[in-house]
């Protein structure tokens, strides 16, 4: 990347007026505005069902508006389709990649222009030589002959970013791309995107981080119930708790948690525990009555481990003792009935929940065995007394217990997948990113939830890479890296000191 | 937006309000509909293809497929046939011979699609073939002619228009009905087909749910074979040959998704009587007979695109309000 000299011009490029959009049953968007200037990073925020991802889908093609006007460079344009809005210069990066993941690099970039020679034989060695210049441009460290699938997912978000580029993109749309990359990886990305930036690309950046939007945005728009909250503020003029204001409608209010009662004995020892992931030997104590954070990166080796707990990876050595007595939890069906285990997937709507089925069947699939009555038939009626009081607990809402838990809200979801393990009266939980893409709000009632099952006697590990949720809901935090737990923090839950802390730890 | 079709009455009630209008135009259009003989004959051919549609059914909703049914079906009633009639075993004794057949063929399915990981088409694919062709290296081809009497009486007995066989189908329908939806195993069968890793961390047995759902579409293959077997009086070896494209078509219309997780018992049931109306209607209207499954295939061409849009929800269609107050569980 040379220093040439700034070619930023800040015109205008994008500009969107008046736009509705409508559902059955809801509109997603009302009279929403959105202006776009080449050589900005303009941030998009909202919370979830704020209306970004319809937004997006509307300046990318996918959705057409119901009213509304989109200019493009000045002009009123109307894309048809995705085609039609990769062919005007706007490309979008998704959180769910957009590759291929057998094909190579080069393969990828070029995907829609593969070079040919003679009777329309794919020219490899073109197809290499073409993609090069765009890998080298946003810094794919890779040859272009690998296969995506061999990428890290930061390298692969890069390869996105090159694609795009390569299709003349002169708007670029980010959806949540630091949503799963290492903290190094996003100082990586964010170098590239200010580069482009100085190119004279215009960027749209989503993000529920709003550090990384401080740090990187210069303009934003924020969207509450489908409509502008703010529109197009320049970062310098606006704060954190302002920004904040804006997207739930309301001044944020972290309640202090109330005092629970000490942790009591250890219901958890884990010493020396080995598998064949590559998890070097670990060991940990959980007590009765504790949040025991477990705090450490995306790929740190944390599910791995609450994983290897569960009996779902098996162990390879080392020793764990449940309330004392030695164990060798060799499936999850005996952790969960012999030792009382609950696992909560960080992943609810792959491995937590079902989500065609129903709010009822979520939520009893953990007791179904013990419920059955003679001949194993299950009555609803005993089977909702079984469930009501959880579902209850955690004040889940929802119309009728039979409607399907993929229609739920994403805090109503966690909050079924947690339902289902009180159901089965577990008490040693394993929670892993509780709070992962779920909204502010239903994040804080979220982690009073936990809170308050510990202060019952519930022993929570609790595993994050949410460092403001690790330091405001755990006693004891411990960091982990690189598979191994590289430090034990008592936590003061004073989050400036904490914070340093668990760097130290990390670096 | 979700599409939750197999959960959502909508499509069974779509296809009741068909299959009622299907009833009253045929009787009104050709009187002999009505006649105890033709409803008989009707009610026959649809208990043991209901049959064969709830065996696909239950792999189904389990997210996997049974190209086998037809194989199973024919292998069960050539084995029964010819232990009754080549070696004289007593009826009862070859009838559950035929049907323990039949689950050990489903559960051969299920082990090999549980321990190999194959796609379940594929593995079916090659057991379908093995089925026939044990089959038709017992036979070569040839009939087991003359089953004992009490068998083939049975499949032309009928109450007024109503064939006894009719009676087994309804019994087994229920039973499978009660069993997926209140059952444990049942449950546990659907979950697993919904999201089987979710099942799995729930703590569900996975090979338990996987062999029951063979064994199950085994067992009324075998059924379906036998009740076929007593109506033709002998033991065909092509039995079943026909059996594929039907046993998709009942689940499919009747909403089944073919990701796994729903059971539509009733809209199975339901697709079933329209297959047979359509059958009998184009024989009773001198149809040409070769078409009926030109229609069967608009049939479900036009159920999946419906259960793709928001029309397959008859409540949509008839702008029948579903949306409710939000509210907690209370």
């Amino acid at each position: 990347m040379s220093a040439e000299p700034n070619p930023r011009t800040l015109e205008v490029r994008l500009e969107v007026s008046g736009i509705r959009k409508q559902f059955p049953g809801v509109v997603a968007l009302d009279n929403v505005s959105f202006r776009l200037r080449a050589g900005e990073i303009h941030a998009l925020l909202g919370e979830n069902g704020a209306g970004k991802s319809t937004l997006i889908k509307i300046l990318t093609g996918v959705y057409q508006p119901d009213e509304g006007e989109i200019r493009l460079d000045g002009t009123p344009v109307r894309f048809a389709s995705p085609r039609a809005a990769l062919a005007a210069g706007i490309s979008v990066v998704h959180q769910e990649r957009n590759l291929i993941p057998q094909f190579t690099v080069a393969e990828n970039i070029l995907l829609e222009r593969i070079p040919t020679r003679g009777v329309q034989l794919v020219d490899h060695a073109a197809i290499n030589r073409l993609a090069r210049p765009w890998m080298d441009m946003v810094g794919v460290e890779a040859a272009p002959a690998t296969p995506v699938a061999e990428l890290s997912v930061a390298q692969m978000q890069l390869v996105e970013i090159a694609k795009a580029l390569s299709l003349q993109a002169h708007i670029l749309l980010m959806d949540e791309p630091t949503a799963a990359i290492t903290p190094h990886e996003v100082g990586y990305l964010f170098r590239i995107l200010g580069e482009l930036r100085r190119r004279n690309v215009a960027i749209v950046f989503v993000s529920h981080k709003l550090e990384e939007v401080f740090e990187l945005c210069d303009r934003v728009t924020v969207l509450r119930d489908g409509r502008n909250a703010a529109s197009d503020v320049e970062m310098a003029t606006i704060n954190r708790d302002r920004l904040v204001t804006y997207m739930i409608g309301r001044a944020e209010v972290i309640a202090k948690l109330p005092p629970k009662p000490p942790a009591g004995e250890a219901v958890l020892e884990v010493a020396g525990l080995t598998t064949k992931g590559g998890d070097g030997a670990l060991s940990l104590v959980l007590r009765r009555g504790e949040v025991l954070g477990l705090y450490g990166l995306v790929g740190a080796g944390r599910s791995n481990l609450a994983k290897t707990l569960v009996g779902e990876i098996k162990a390879t050595g080392g020793e764990v003792r449940v309330r004392g007595a030695v164990t060798h939890i060799a499936s999850f069906r005996e952790a969960l009935e012999k030792y009382r285990f609950g696992y909560v997937s960080e992943d609810r709507k792959e491995e937590g929940l079902i989500l065609l089925h129903s709010v009822r069947a979520n939520t009893s699939i953990t007791i179904w065995r013990r419920l059955r009555l003679l001949g194993q038939w299950i009555a609803r009626s005993i089977e909702d007394a079984a469930i009501l009081p959880s579902l209850r607990e955690l004040d889940v809402r929802s119309h009728s217990l039979s409607q399907s838990v993929g229609t739920l809200s994403g805090g109503n979801q966690q909050k079924v997948s947690i339902a289902k393990w009180l159901a089965a009266k577990a008490d040693i939980l394993i929670i892993d990113e509780p709070t992962v893409g779920i909204d502010i709000k239903t994040k804080n009632a979220l982690h009073e939830l936990i809170w308050d099952l510990a202060a019952k006697g519930k022993s929570i590990l609790l595993i994050s890479s949410d460092m403001p949720e690790v330091i405001r809901l755990s006693d004891r935090i411990l960091v982990m890296r690189n598979h191994a737990i590289v430090g034990e923090l008592p936590n003061d839950h004073q989050y400036d000191e904490m914070s340093e802390a668990i760097m130290a730890r990390l670096s | 937006m979700l599409r939750l079709r197999g959960l959502v009455p909508g499509v069974a009630l779509g296809l009741l309000l068909i299959d009622l209008v299907g009833m009253i135009v045929l009787s009104a259009v050709r009187p002999q509909f009505l006649s105890d003989y033709n409803l008989f004959v009707t009610g026959r051919d649809l208990s043991i293809l209901l049959l064969v549609a709830l065996a696909q059914m239950i792999v189904l909703s389990l997210g996997q497929m049974n190209l086998s049914i037809g194989s199973i079906g024919g292998l069960v009633a050539i084995i029964e046939s010819g232990l009754m009639v080549r070696f004289g075993v007593p009826v009862p004794v070859a009838l559950v011979a035929g049907l323990l057949l039949g689950i050990a063929c489903g559960v051969v399915n299920g082990l090999l699609v549980y321990w190999t990981k194959i796609n379940s088409f594929v593995l079916t694919l090659g057991t379908s073939y093995v089925f026939a062709g044990i089959n038709l290296g017992i036979t070569h081809a040839t009939p087991f002619y003359h089953i004992p009497n009490e068998v083939s009486s049975f499949g032309q007995a009928r109450f007024g228009p109503i064939p006894f066989m009719a009676a087994v189908t309804i019994v087994l329908t229920l039973l499978l009905a009660g069993f997926l939806y209140q059952v444990v195993l049942g449950r546990q069968l659907l979950a697993v087909g919904g999201n089987s890793v979710a099942a799995r961390l729930s703590g569900l047995p996975i090979r338990r749910a996987t062999l029951t759902a063979h064994a199950i579409s085994g067992f009324l293959a075998a059924v379906a074979g036998t009740m076929l077997m007593a109506q033709l009086g002998q033991g065909q070896p092509t039995i079943g040959a026909t059996w594929v494209l039907p046993s998709f078509a009942g689940p499919i219309i009747g909403g089944a998704a073919l990701s796994g997780g729903s059971a539509p018992v009733l809209g199975t049931v339901l697709a079933m009587v329209l297959i047979s109306l359509i059958d009998d209607g184009l024989v009773l209207v001198s149809a040409d007979p070769f078409w009926v499954e030109f229609l069967i295939g608009a049939l479900i061409l036009g159920a999946v695109v419906l259960g793709r849009t928001h029309l397959g929800d008859v409540r949509v269609f008839l702008r029948i309000s579903t949306a409710r107050p939000v509210g907690s569980i209370r």
